[in-house]
């Protein structure tokens, strides 16, 4: 199990390609797909129509310790994976908590090019609520994609009836990003080695000159990876082998007392 | 002893755009259980060559024969049921989330049942030394593992001809002698080998037959030997005469061999010395 340490493109902090990564080596990976899905769908939906910072804030702690612990994500890196929603939504909530005036209002102010920009108490509570509860969403989301891979995924949909040719699509467009950011890593990497992002002027044109030939390298690759599917039988269908995986006792049991734990805090919280 | 034919192509013509003839004028049978060697510089339609012997190209003109009839569009699927294709980069062909269900592409689809299925992967994981491998993700395999992989891959189809395209080319020493051991046990299976190759030590080794592709013709076609002893046929398809041949050659020169002995690994000479 070492030798995933040793993938190559490591260095990389951010990108889809290391979620892959991290569901394939998670030690949930086994578990029922059609389980996992459910069960984060619902924390999710539990995190959001419960509505309680204390419960958001106890989803957020808990599935971190699943990513961390059970998909195996080192800590650092599953900040680095929070990083891109954490600034979204610290954006977006400023922005709901704040508001612009020309007279002064609210609990906290500050007076800026004629204009007061403020905001209240309770908007920040609801700021900081629907950050928490955001955040939770996302915790529970993680702990799916790092745990089940995409074309697990994919036979989940499969099974709840979703039309075949879009279950496949998914299939082929999740390969094919993998693709794309492998090509675009090797020529960049040709590129930095032949000084191209030695300053900002270099970069840019490097970087434009790569974006232009990624589309047109990757259309060859994926012609070729289209011909090896062909030379092995492909049709049209892609009747992936699926894994039978039995839902184990102890796994439901363990998500409902984990659901009365989120509704007991609710309730605590709710006193 | 002429075995039976297998494969025959036609005036097999192809042309990737118009006016650029990869492919001209293709005639050439193949034999039941035959070890070829399919050689020529790059460009020159090796690869072309074998995607039409797979049915994923289709001739703009000529015609394909297997096992005598003659392959029609709708019998493209067919033909790709009894000839299997080993692409050169193995991670062209990866396109599962773990190893058994990449080795079961192939069989699926086929439309196999289940159980033969599972059959057919365990055996060819088996084959290829891969069963510690079953739930690990293809993409982060080594060069060597992924292509152990995609020989499963079409050994779990179980085709009679199976094409390699330059399987030796990102191979290290170690995965080389394992690739000549495996085409070692295909063909004593009885499975007809075309492999295509830039290696002309390993063709004059391994194969019995050779194919030397020029400019999409077939500038060649005969038994090894006596292509590799052709210094004009070598000359204007720009490749060397293979280093144990020169040796015999020197050696027979100055007597110190016998005639007729040929070695065609250095682990034959001493035992062709006089």
């Amino acid at each position: 199990m070492g030798v995933f340490g040793l993938h190559k493109n490591s260095h990389h902090s951010h990108g889809v390609r290391n979620i892959d990564f991290y569901a394939s080596q998670s030690k949930i990976r086994h578990w029922n797909d059609s389980f996992k899905v459910a069960s984060s769908c619902i924390i999710l939906l539990l995190c959001m129509i419960l509505d309680q910072p204390e419960v958001s804030i106890t989803v957020i702690v808990t599935m971190g310790i699943v990513n961390i612990w059970a998909n195996r994500v080192p800590a650092l890196a599953y900040i680095g994976l929070l990083k891109v929603p954490l600034a979204f939504l610290a954006i977006g909530c400023i922005i709901i908590a704040l508001g612009i005036s020309k007279q002064p209002m609210g609990d906290y102010r500050v007076f800026l090019c004629g204009h007061y920009f403020y905001t209240t108490n309770e908007g920040v509570g609801r700021a900081a609520a629907l950050f928490f509860k955001a955040m939770g969403a996302v915790s529970a989301m993680y702990a799916l994609t790092l745990s089940t891979s995409a074309s697990e995924l994919a036979g989940v949909l499969k099974k709840a009836h979703v039309p075949k040719a879009v279950v496949e699509l998914m299939n082929m467009m999740y390969r094919f990003i993998f693709i794309l950011t492998e090509v675009q890593g090797r020529m960049k990497t040709a590129a930095v080695s032949r000084l191209g992002y030695v300053d900002f002027k270099a970069s840019c044109y490097s970087f434009g000159k790569i974006g232009g030939n990624l589309f047109l390298v990757s259309l060859k690759k994926a012609n070729t990876y289209y011909d090896a599917m062909v030379s092995r039988g492909y049709e049209g269908d892609l009747p992936f082998w699926e894994e039978e995986k039995q839902v184990k006792l102890w796994q439901a049991g363990a998500l409902m007392l984990y659901l009365c734990g989120l509704a007991g805090v609710y309730i605590l919280a709710t006193r | 002893m002429e075995a039976e034919e297998i494969i025959r192509t036609e005036h097999l013509t192809y042309e990737y755009q118009a006016g650029c003839p990869v492919l001209q004028d293709l005639s050439v049978s193949i034999h039941k259980g035959e070890k070829i060697a399919v050689m020529g510089s790059n460009g020159a339609g090796k690869s072309t060559f074998f995607l039409h012997l797979n049915g994923v190209l289709q001739a703009g003109k000529g015609k394909i024969f297997y096992g005598g009839a003659e392959i029609r569009r709708k019998d493209l699927n067919g033909l790709r049921k009894h000839v299997g294709f080993v692409f050169q980069d193995a991670d062209n062909q990866m396109i599962a989330s773990s190893v058994q269900a990449e080795v079961a592409f192939g069989p699926m689809n086929l439309k196999l049942p289940k159980e033969e299925v599972k059959k057919r992967v365990s055996e060819a994981l088996e084959y290829m030394d891969l069963q510690g491998y079953r739930e690990r993700p293809p993409h982060y395999l080594s060069g060597g593992e992924k292509k152990r992989v995609s020989i499963a891959d079409i050994i779990a189809m179980k085709p009679e001809v199976i094409l390699f395209d330059e399987p030796t080319a990102a191979l290290d020493p170690l995965g080389g002698e394992l690739l000549e051991d495996v085409l070692e046990r295909l063909s004593k299976e009885g499975k007809t080998l075309l492999v295509s190759t830039h290696d002309v030590d390993f063709a004059y080794r391994w194969a019995e037959r050779a194919l030397i592709f020029h400019h999409g013709k077939l500038a060649a076609d005969g038994g090894t030997l006596e292509i590799f002893q052709q210094e004009q046929v070598l000359r204007e398809t720009h490749l060397k005469k293979p280093e144990m041949l020169t040796v015999y050659e020197a050696l027979l020169q100055k007597g110190r061999i016998r005639k007729g002995s040929y070695p065609r690994r250095a682990g034959e000479l001493p035992g062709a010395l006089i």
